[in-house]
């Protein structure tokens, strides 16, 4: 069931890929061939919330499904979940969904949108469930390849070079990756690319030059795709550039894929180095988390401010995994807090910038443009793009009552306990999110409206159907958080020795 | 249960009003049903001490518990909230319902966060109530004024927001809980840090100093939102905050000596504010700050017993004398408090606003008064120069309150023309009516077993004061009335006579917005901008730095190319090197072009990349197809 979340995606890209010309009852209508893409890139969705149902929380990897592949290299076609892939993998469906039935000008190139966004799917899902490090690079680079075109060929204003920008920066990161992965692999006995073998030899165990090259590796390619600060360069122009569902799955979920790297690999299979590298990591995260949220305060494009907030809220993330990860007695608790806080991060920013991206994209069909000097009164006009980016801007600042605040709380409740100062530090970041987000309230939404927005149209029902659902789980993991909580936990709990 | 009821109520309440459509009538009556419901179940809550808890995560409970003081603040908000509810569905017609309903959630919030019984559930509570209030604030949003005045409001007290996360976690991490039952036992280093964020916490929220101007600024909502704001909700939390928690963290050597500092610099500091002002609702604004000091100085004394009476006589008796004042606002279309003096043509109103001015002076018999006592009781035990501190505020409380009474509603100069006679509305003038029956029915407290009753309701202990106190400040208000009086008939009470510049500067807490936007908000905004600048030249310049020396090191390691990784080394050079190359042809060598240099190579290969789009999308899958196999090969490659 796993792998048909992974493949038929892949195989929807395929056949809308070919049909969306041939068939002309697709290729004659973009809202038809829309609403099929839709309904694809629901199955994945659909099987996950089985996964879901059938999920036990045993605290090992459960479902798994394995073939064969390579086998004199130890290589396998291997997936399954635990408390931290399936929440990822289930949201990143989400947002697929979401990102496919949003508006968008498909410059009369519908089928190849959508099978690129389908394949991504497939690959993205793949990635959060592969449980074979070969596997799980493939998807990782095939999902770049996905984006570079998805960013070059529909975005605006300079996007062939921001989209080539993030594919060489980001494949510049892959390339480490591939390393350290090779490097892991030629220590582990018998050889094997098998993620939970790999846990469970802990080949690298002590430390030592060795892991820390590997662990270096894998660092530089986790922390570019991330992004963390001072790698994040290609992140803004990619996001200004790049059309509003296209950003919102950028964000809501390859951001992720260097976080859950981060979790599944750097923490799971060198835990002893990363806890050597743990304070740096921290202190790296609080610079994120600062510098994000005031490069955003300074920022009048919406685009670029939310991009910047993304790599404010990546802070949080890395600070929950350092605090989770360091080599500090007796604060278990408060790791598991920290670790719970972190994957909820993922979750939560994922459909909370989704919606923001999303957001930009409406607000640029009908304004073309990002800058928000340029608006000003639209909650005259249109009361539920107000409302819902109300809603998520302070989803996003971290509003008790919205899934970022459990996230937030979590995290700063466990790094006060392991780093306090640092974590003193952080929370600066929290008055300049929130600074920055009503501000760009203000400016959009409220005060007087100028004369050439008299005629601005609110949110269509599509659009106003797919926020409301992303910001009503937001809501709902918010006030009651325990259900995600729960199948989190069983992950965190086991992986800090709680 | 019916402590999550409690929250819930009106809540559902306002869902309910936004569902009714445009009714004014109907949604009006519903609003204040609801009210009136809470305040039922409130009293029925409070008196059972009820308790729920429910699991937020596998390691964390969120618990309400109605009990000590929390049990009079829920009965108190619904009771303030319920009048001023009503006089905002009577006066407010600009966007009534979306008003009416962001109040009915605001009480909900303000009812949740008195109830919480762990920093987190409070967290919960007193962050909503922020969100509430900017909604609130906002109200006006077409005004410019309006929104940032409410962003103002907002941001201030998340700065005091960071003392209570910091509070939650090191509670956490010192007891394993966010649970206030747990306070007590966490070790004396961890309390301290508690304590620390409790006080900027309460702080910020109570508009004490440094933080106080963002009370103006909550002055741009309608009457009736400052009404609530500054009574028995959002100001009254951080108050409220220390009554809960004072007791637990008194073993911190300098807390209750550092609260009580807090509040001797506001009280003195808002009451020469208020009276040096000439806006009537930025006066009662300056008290409110003034009256939270009181109240702080209460619980620094040790006293939280006789801060929890003042705070219940100060919501009573404040959202008296703003509603009032909104009555006069209405009736002249303007604050100002050189054109007011409406006794004639407003004698009823006028006469109920006498009551909160005399309750805010502290006459007896009335319950602020009993109050005022107990703190001065409490503090000229703990020291006597908090005690002279009390007095000096009690001295300046009755100045500014007979000012404010005087100037609004005293009777108009012989020479000038009468305002307009001004015939409030029903439900507008019985709002003042039942604000100011409790105000006078707090008087009971000074009945026998009162003293009692106060001290249970607060679970707090008492002083009782030695006669020549009360005579001492009775005393002193006598004399502040006579003073004030001539200071009327003379007409110099408007200003006093002072410069105006000096006057306004006083007005606007001496200066202290101005500064705080000199060296904190502009410092960060230039600080942002400098940074953004930075973002976009220094590091991306960086990044294109290393693509240039990656060229280098990957020349180098293709002269030495045993390396073991020599294939991947060479993949890695041959990409780094067709994009060095094509940079190092657009190359000027300017110093321009070291920063330009990678990104126009970028622009070269998009160019190039270009030629690969050629639309036809199968040309896409191919290139990936055929990256996978180079990536396959150069896998098994490997030895």
């Amino acid at each position: 069931m796993l792998s048909a979340a992974v493949i038929l995606p892949i195989v929807g890209a395929v056949l809308i890929f070919v049909l969306g010309r041939q068939l002309s009852w697709l290729a004659t209508s973009e809202r038809r061939l829309q609403r099929v893409a839709t309904l694809a890139a629901a199955i994945p969705l659909v099987l996950l919330a089985f996964a879901w149902l059938a999920f036990e929380g045993t605290g090992g990897f459960e479902q798994v499904e394995a073939l064969n592949w390579i086998p004199t290299l130890g290589v396998s076609y291997r997936v399954g979940i635990d408390g931290l892939s399936l929440p990822l993998a289930s949201m990143t469906a989400l947002i697929f969904v979401a990102a496919t039935a949003y508006p968008v000008d498909l410059r009369g190139r519908g089928p190849s949108y959508f099978a690129l966004m389908l394949f991504l799917e497939g690959a993205s899902i793949g990635l959060f469930l592969a449980l074979d490090l070969f596997l799980f690079f493939v998807f990782w680079d095939v999902s770049l390849v996905a984006m570079y075109f998805l960013i070059g060929a529909w975005g605006h204003g300079d996007a062939r070079r921001s989209a080539l920008k993030f594919f060489v920066y980001t494949f510049a990161g892959s390339l480490p990756l591939l390393l350290a992965i090779l490097g892991i692999y030629l220590t582990t006995e018998p050889r094997t690319f098998d993620m939970a073998q790999i846990i469970e030899q802990q080949p690298l165990a002590g430390g030592g030059l060795y892991a820390v090259l590997v662990f270096i590796g894998f660092f530089i390619g986790f922390a570019i795709k991330t992004p963390m600060v001072p790698f994040h360069t290609w992140l803004p122009p990619a996001h200004v550039d790049a059309p509003g569902p296209v950003s919102a799955v950028l964000a809501g979920v390859l951001l992720k894929m260097g976080t859950y790297g981060f979790v599944r690999i750097l923490m799971a299979m060198l835990p002893d180095t990363f806890a050597q590298f743990a304070f740096p990591l921290a202190v790296l995260a609080v610079i994120a988390i600062v510098y994000g949220a005031l490069v955003a305060l300074a920022q009048t494009n919406l685009k670029r401010l939310v991009a910047y907030t993304s790599i404010n809220h990546m802070g949080y993330v890395i600070l929950g995994l350092a605090v989770a990860g360091a080599a500090v007695p007796g604060q278990a608790a408060a790791q598991a807090i920290a670790l719970t806080g972190a994957t909820v991060e993922m979750v939560a920013h994922g459909l909370i910038t989704g919606s923001l991206f999303l957001i930009s994209g409406s607000l640029l069909a009908r304004g073309s443009t990002y800058e928000t000097d340029a608006y000003g009164g639209l909650l005259q006009r249109a009361p539920w793009l107000t409302s819902l980016t109300v809603l998520a801007a302070f989803a996003s600042l971290g509003l008790p009552g919205l899934a970022g605040f459990v996230a937030e709380i979590q995290v700063f409740t466990g790094a006060l306990a392991v780093y306090p100062w640092l974590a003193a530090v952080g929370l600066f970041g929290i008055i300049v999110t929130a600074a920055l987000f009503l501000r760009m309230l203000g400016r959009v939404f409220l005060g007087g409206l100028p004369e050439r927005w008299s005629e601005f149209r609110d949110l269509g029902r599509t659009e106003a159907f797919t926020l409301a659902a992303l910001l009503a789980l937001v809501v709902v993991i918010g006030v009651f958080p325990a259900w995600l909580l729960d199948v989190i936990d069983s992950f965190a709990g086991p992986f800090v020795g709680r | 249960m019916i402590v999550l009821i409690l929250p819930l109520l009106p809540v559902a309440g306002a869902g309910v009003l936004l569902l009714l459509g445009d009714r004014p009538r109907l949604v009006g009556v519903a609003a204040v049903g609801t009210l009136l419901l809470t305040l039922a179940v409130a009293i029925a809550a409070a008196t059972s001490e009820p308790s729920f808890g429910w699991a937020w995560s596998p390691g964390i409970q969120l618990r309400l518990e109605l009990d000590g003081f929390g049990r009079t603040m829920s009965v108190l908000v619904p009771l303030i909230a319920t009048p001023i509810v009503a006089y905002a569905a009577a006066t407010e017609d600009d966007g009534r319902r979306r008003l009416l309903a962001l109040l009915l959630a605001f009480v909900g919030a303000m009812l949740l966060l008195v109830s919480a019984a762990d920093f987190l559930t409070l967290l919960i509570g007193w962050e909503l109530v922020s969100f509430l209030s900017w909604t609130l604030i906002g109200h006006r949003w077409r005004d410019p004024d309006a929104v940032r005045s409410a962003t103002q409001a907002f941001l201030t007290t998340r700065v005091g927001d960071i003392g209570l996360f910091i509070a939650a976690g090191m509670t956490f991490a010192a007891t394993g809980s966010f649970a206030f039952a747990g306070l007590a036992g966490a070790d004396p280093g961890a309390q301290a840090v508690i304590a620390a964020g409790v006080l900027l916490a309460a702080a910020a929220k109570s508009a004490q100093l440094p933080f106080s101007p963002w009370l103006f600024a909550a002055m741009a909502g309608p009457t009736p939102v400052s009404a609530l704001l500054h009574s028995a909700t959002l100001v009254a939390a951080g108050a409220y905050l220390l009554i809960r928690l004072g007791p637990d963290l008194g073993a911190v050597a300098w807390f209750l000596p550092a609260v009580a500092t807090v509040g001797i610099a506001t009280a003195l500091a808002g009451a020469v504010v208020a009276l040096v002002q000439t806006d009537a609702k930025r006066a009662l604004a300056g008290s409110t700050s003034a009256q939270y000091g009181l109240m702080f100085i209460a619980v620094g004394a040790g006293s939280v017993a006789a801060a929890g009476a003042q705070l219940v006589a100060h919501a009573a008796f404040k959202s008296l004398l703003f509603l009032g004042a909104g009555m006069a606002i209405h009736a002249t279309g303007s604050g100002w408090l050189g054109s007011l003096r409406l006794a004639r043509a407003m004698p009823l109103v006028a006469l109920l606003s006498a009551v909160g001015a005399l309750a805010l002076t502290a006459v007896p018999p009335l319950g602020a008064a009993w109050s005022k006592e107990r703190i001065l009781a409490a503090t000229l035990q703990a020291s006597p120069w908090l005690g002279g501190a009390v007095l000096i505020a009690s001295l300046l409380t009755a100045l500014y309150a007979a000012r404010y009474q005087l100037l609004v509603f005293g009777p108009p100069d012989a020479g000038t023309r009468a305002a307009q006679p001004y015939r409030p509305g029903a439900a507008e003038l019985a709002s003042l009516a039942v604000l100011a029956s409790v105000t006078l029915l707090l008087s009971a407290v000074w009945l026998p077993g009162g003293e009692r009753f106060v001290a249970s309701m607060t679970e707090g202990t008492l002083e009782s004061g030695a006669a020549w106190e009360i005579a001492a400040s009775v005393g002193l208000t006598a004399v502040a009335f006579g003073l004030v009086w001539q200071l009327f008939r003379s007409r110099r009470l408007l200003t006093f006579g002072l410069p105006d510049r000096l006057q306004a500067a006083a007005a606007d807490w001496l200066g202290l917005p101005a500064m705080t936007h000199a060296i904190i908000v502009r410092p960060i905004e230039s600080l942002a901008a400098t940074l953004a600048r930075l973002d976009d030249r220094v590091i991306d310049a960086g990044i294109r730095g290393v693509a240039w020396l990656a060229r280098r090191v990957s020349a180098l390691a293709a002269i030495h190319g045993e390396w073991t990784f020599d294939g991947i080394v060479r993949g890695i050079t041959s990409l780094t090197l067709g994009t060095a190359r094509a940079s190092r042809t657009t190359d000027d060598l300017g110093v321009d072009a070291a920063v330009e240099a990678g990104a126009r190579g970028v622009g070269l290969v998009g160019e190039a990349s270009r030629r690969l789009q050629t639309g036809e999308s199968h040309h896409y899958y191919v290139i990936i197809a055929v990256g996978l196999a180079v990536m396959l090969v150069v896998l098994i490659w490997i030895p």
